[in-house]
């Protein structure tokens, strides 16, 4: 199945739908799509724990959401960050990187 | 802003939880579509394309759980399923369940009762506007040993015009007795409340039908008239509307009905008829009996925002500013102001919270029983919960399903607790003396509902909490392990169930000590003398309407009369009459001064009471020295009093008072009557029992005449019999004459204790079963215990014990606990009972009888509890409790 390297952790998901929604409003798959498009192919989420992820950020007050017809006449639930979800892109990316590099440090001096 | 909106989403979800789950669905189906088309554009066939996109996409069931897991549904769903759970294991077990609800029904239930009876007499406030701007305000004097006295109208007057801060002041009295009602059907006696002009603006009520008075009526204005309490006006007047301005009869007079009182109004009692401006004549204000004699009841209310400090600082400047202008009557006179509605609630504050305590100790009580019942049952689970914890449930669900269960069972035992709580309130209603509450009726309201919630979820947690967490803690390994079948022989639950027994123990031993010095206390009341023989005597008490009989000649007159013809009826072998006869209340007191005495020096509060000839004789109050009065004793005659000897002993130790001269005047003058002590008597109680008895002079009604009297009748039968021969004697007297009361002087002994016997028999009801709940309670433990050892009671046996050895055993562990539970109640109650020293007369609040019986009751009737099960367990057949391994 998948390689284990694309079995995103929990947190992380949420911080990549969240920087996904920085650049535009968007649907379940387009953020799929875009994610496993940016990071090119390397992180393909399981599709099906987007949405409980959605679930999880609106009710932290960080996306919302409304349906509107997209580009082709059909009815979608589009996500867009809130004001609390773009300053919380901010502060999640930070403890994102200091995790990264704790780990980093960690496998370099072992 | 953002955790609102997230609440909002939680709560759409939970309330529309088809219409999410919908658009779930929709929006899993726009992703498959999405993802289907993509493949195909990949070159994949439609039915390739699909079924990689539900690959993908990982599980659609797992997604929509995950997606139902993060809304708020689940924790109330599962407290549905923890209800339903609870409601099922219930009925399997319904004798356990109902011994369970029914201790819980008697705590909340006692609690429900005495908590709306103090509710209603304490918490809730006075039902006038702005009721914490009304004062009482009262009279103190450490000469005459006055404190919060009732008040002189001059003075009151006085603070009525220069305390700045008092918005008006006001005062009235409904201790004159009572008066007899005439021209409204039958004669019949009322109680009148004499009261200022502004006694109803100041409490801030008005007038259901007519008016009330005018300021103006506190003076003489030619008019009498009167304000009817909505009872009366019912019961007497048929609730006839036109009553207003026609003329009644009081006492004789005709008095003018000027209002009706809204129903439930009933300042300063229940008792309360009908009201009646004082209509003083304008000259009493520079009299100086209107600031010598003492006998209004004062209420003032403050102007908006003064505080108590500021206002009673200047009554302060005022009652100074009196001493010094009115040194002969006020120079030792002091005053204060109480919230009225504390001055109103008074002594019956402590009886009131004691028995709340009382009730507390019982609910906990209760509260023990039912959560060692749990225990067992969680002990009997135990397995279960392992078994659920090895697979994976969290430790909190199993708490969260405990306690759902404790609740469940509280709530169930609350709602019976309310039922039995309102009938222990109309219980409580009808059985409490009259009068000991400032309010006889205490609904059921929402204070009383709120707080009969609050302690039965408390309840429920506090005795939920032991079993929930002990179920919880279990390694679930040790746990399968140890059961064999049925095994749960923890040490830890056994631990708990004897911390429970010693509680609960030790909180019956605390109330039953609390009981027991109450029932002491009664016992000692019971005990003492009255200073008379209330066997076989009658008392009547009549009053003559001013009207007709409108001198002291006439009233004396038709006293005699009365007198005479009484002592015709059959079995009667005394007859005499008093002014207020002992047990009930006392008369006027005054200063004095005897005749030899250093100029200037005078006692205070000698108590006075009228009397005829043969008085001590009816009563069997016994006569120390000298003589009574004889009919020789008569206007003109040289004036004559009998003093107590209470009185002898203060004032003439070591000398005969008999033959010395006092007047009722501090400092004598030409004007003052001097009286001839010609006898010494017995000390009667005047009011209780508990009180010792006040010095007093007796003095003949011929040389002191009143209006009102009472006929002390002394029969060789039954007292009670007489009342029918008693009413038609002064019938024929006089046709328009009631007899206020009539009671065999028994009953006012009996009367004059109604109080104290009341409150003894609730708390040795609340103490009863206490009692009864915590001996369960040790039996159920050692119960419990005795059929977990019975294996090793057979192996005892087995081995050669004897069945008595077997049996000490199980009573020696059960004592151990009942010892610990007393010595841990002993101490408590050695603090707790302080509170009540109060309330006790001639026992001490450590009374070492006491102290030593209850205990001692309670070990007897737990060894008895713990006979039962250790003859259980004596009798176990060695090879049956190896064989039920």
């Amino acid at each position: 199945m998948q390689p284990p390297t694309s079995d995103v952790l929990r947190g992380t998901l949420d911080l990549l739908i969240l920087k996904t929604l920085t650049l535009e409003p968007m649907h379940g798959w387009g953020i799929g799509q875009r994610i496993q498009q940016l990071s090119r192919g390397v992180l393909d989420a399981n599709q099906g724990s987007l949405y409980p992820a959605f679930q999880r950020l609106e009710q932290k007050g960080w996306i919302e959401s409304e349906w509107r017809t997209t580009e082709n006449n059909r009815r979608a639930r589009y996500y867009r960050l809130t004001g609390a979800g773009r300053r919380a892109v901010g502060t999640e990316a930070a403890s994102w990187r200091r995790y990264v590099e704790a780990v980093e440090f960690i496998l370099q001096t072992t | 802003m953002s955790a609102i909106k997230g609440l909002a989403a939680r709560v759409r979800a939970l309330l529309f939880r088809r219409a999410t789950e919908q658009a779930l669905d929709d929006e899993i189906r726009f992703h498959l579509e999405q993802e289907t088309e993509k493949n195909i554009r990949l070159g994949m066939t439609p039915d390739e394309a699909r079924r990689h996109a539900l690959v993908q996409f990982g599980g659609l069931a797992q997604a929509r759980e995950a997606h139902h897991d993060v809304y708020a549904a689940r924790p109330v769903e599962e407290a549905l399923a923890d209800t339903r759970y609870t409601l099922r294991t219930m009925r399997r077990a319904p004798a356990l369940t109902a011994a369970a609800i029914l201790t819980l029904a008697l705590g909340v239930g006692a609690n429900a009762a005495i908590f709306s009876a103090v509710n209603a007499v304490v918490l809730r406030p006075l039902p006038y506007p702005n009721p914490d701007r009304l004062y009482m305000l009262w009279e103190e004097n450490p000469e005459k040993g006055w404190y919060k006295n009732v008040v002189a109208p001059a003075n009151m007057l006085d603070w009525r015009e220069q305390v700045a801060a008092f918005a008006d002041v006001m005062g009235y009295t409904d201790s004159f007795g009572t008066s007899t009602l005439t021209k409204a059907g039958e004669p019949v006696i009322v109680k009148p409340t004499y009261t200022t002009g502004n006694f109803f603006s100041v409490l801030g009520v008005r007038a259901a039908l007519g008016r009330t008075f005018t300021d103006a009526e506190t003076w003489r204005t030619g008019q009498s008239v009167t304000v009817l309490s909505h009872r009366l006006w019912r019961d007497r007047f048929g609730g006839d509307r036109r009553v207003i301005g026609r003329s009644i009869e009081l006492d004789g007079r005709p008095v003018q009905v000027v209002g009706v009182m809204p129903e439930g109004f009933a300042y300063p009692t229940e008792q309360a008829d009908l009201w009646q401006p004082w209509a003083w004549d304008p000259a009493n204000r520079q009299q100086v009996f209107f600031r010598r004699a003492h006998w209004l009841d004062v209420v003032a209310r403050v102007k908006p925002g003064v505080t108590e400090e500021v206002a009673n600082a200047q009554l302060q400047a005022v009652v100074v500013r009196l001493q010094r202008d009115y040194p002969a009557t006020n120079k030792l006179m002091g005053a204060g102001m109480t919230p009225l509605h504390e001055f109103l609630v008074g002594d019956t504050r402590l009886p009131l919270l004691v028995l709340l305590g009382a009730v507390g100790l019982l609910l906990l009580i209760a509260c023990a029983n039912v959560g060692n019942l749990l225990l067992v049952k969680a002990a009997g689970r135990e397995r279960e919960a392992a078994l659920r914890l090895a697979l994976g449930a969290g430790r909190g669900r199993l708490v969260r399903q405990a306690l759902t269960e404790s609740l469940v069972l509280s709530l169930a035992g609350g709602a019976c607790g309310v039922a039995l709580g309102w009938w222990g309130t109309r219980a409580l209603q009808a059985m409490q003396p009259t009068g000991m509450l400032r309010v006889s009726r205490f609904d059921f309201d929402w204070t009383v509902l709120g707080y009969v919630l609050a302690i039965t979820t408390v309840s429920g947690l506090v005795f939920g909490i032991a079993p929930a967490l002990w179920s919880s803690r279990r390694l679930p390994l040790d746990a399968l392990k140890e059961g064999g079948r049925g095994g749960s022989d923890s040490r830890r639950v056994r631990r708990w169930g004897e911390r429970l027994v010693i509680g609960e123990v030790a909180l019956a031993l605390v109330l039953s000590i609390g009981a027991g010095l109450l029932v002491r206390s009664l016992l000692r009341l019971q005990q003492v003398n009255p200073g008379f023989d209330p066997n076989g005597v009658l008392a009547a008490r009549l009053s003559l309407p001013g009207g007709r009989y409108d001198s002291d000649g006439k009233a004396n007159a038709f006293f005699t009369r009365l007198e005479e013809r009484l002592r015709t009826i059959p079995g009667v072998e005394g007859v005499a009459g008093v002014s207020a006869p002992p047990l009930t209340r006392t008369g006027y007191t005054s200063d004095f001064t005897v005749a030899g005495w250093p100029a200037g020096t005078y006692g205070s509060e000698v108590a006075h009471r009228r009397i005829t000839p043969d008085y001590f004789k009816v009563m069997k109050t016994p006569v120390l020295r000298g003589r009574t009065f004889t009919v020789d004793d008569r206007l003109g005659s040289p004036n004559v009093v009998i003093i107590n000897e209470a009185f002898a002993r203060k004032h003439f130790p070591g000398q005969d008072p008999v033959g010395q001269r006092v007047t009722f005047d501090r400092i004598p003058d030409s004007t003052s009557t001097w009286n001839t002590i010609v006898g010494v008597v017995g000390s009667e109680h005047q009011t209780k029992l508990s009180l010792a008895p006040q010095m007093e002079v007796y003095e003949p009604t011929s040389q002191s005449a009143t209006n009102v009297l009472s006929f002390v009748i002394r029969t060789t039968g039954d007292p009670a019999v007489l009342g029918p021969s008693v009413r038609m004697a002064v019938a024929e007297l006089d046709r328009g004459l009631a007899v206020e009361s009539m009671r065999t002087m028994h009953e006012v002994r009996t009367a004059s204790l109604a109080r104290e016997r009341f409150l003894t028999m609730l708390l040795l009801v609340f103490a009863g079963v206490g009692l009864a709940l915590a001996i369960v309670g040790v039996y159920g433990v050692m119960a419990q215990m005795a059929r977990r050892r019975v294996r090793e009671m057979g192996i005892r046996l087995a081995l050669g014990a004897q069945a008595n050895d077997v049996r000490w055993l199980v009573v020696r562990n059960g004592l151990r606990l009942v010892v610990a539970g007393l010595a841990i109640g002993i101490a408590t109650a050695l603090l707790a009972t302080r509170a009540m020293a109060a309330m006790l007369f001639g026992v001490a609040a450590k009374d070492p009888l006491t102290f030593v019986l209850v205990p001692l009751i309670l070990v007897v009737t737990a060894v008895v509890a713990t006979w039962l099960p250790a003859t259980v367990a004596s009798r176990a057949d060695p090879a049956t409790a190896l064989r039920s391994e």
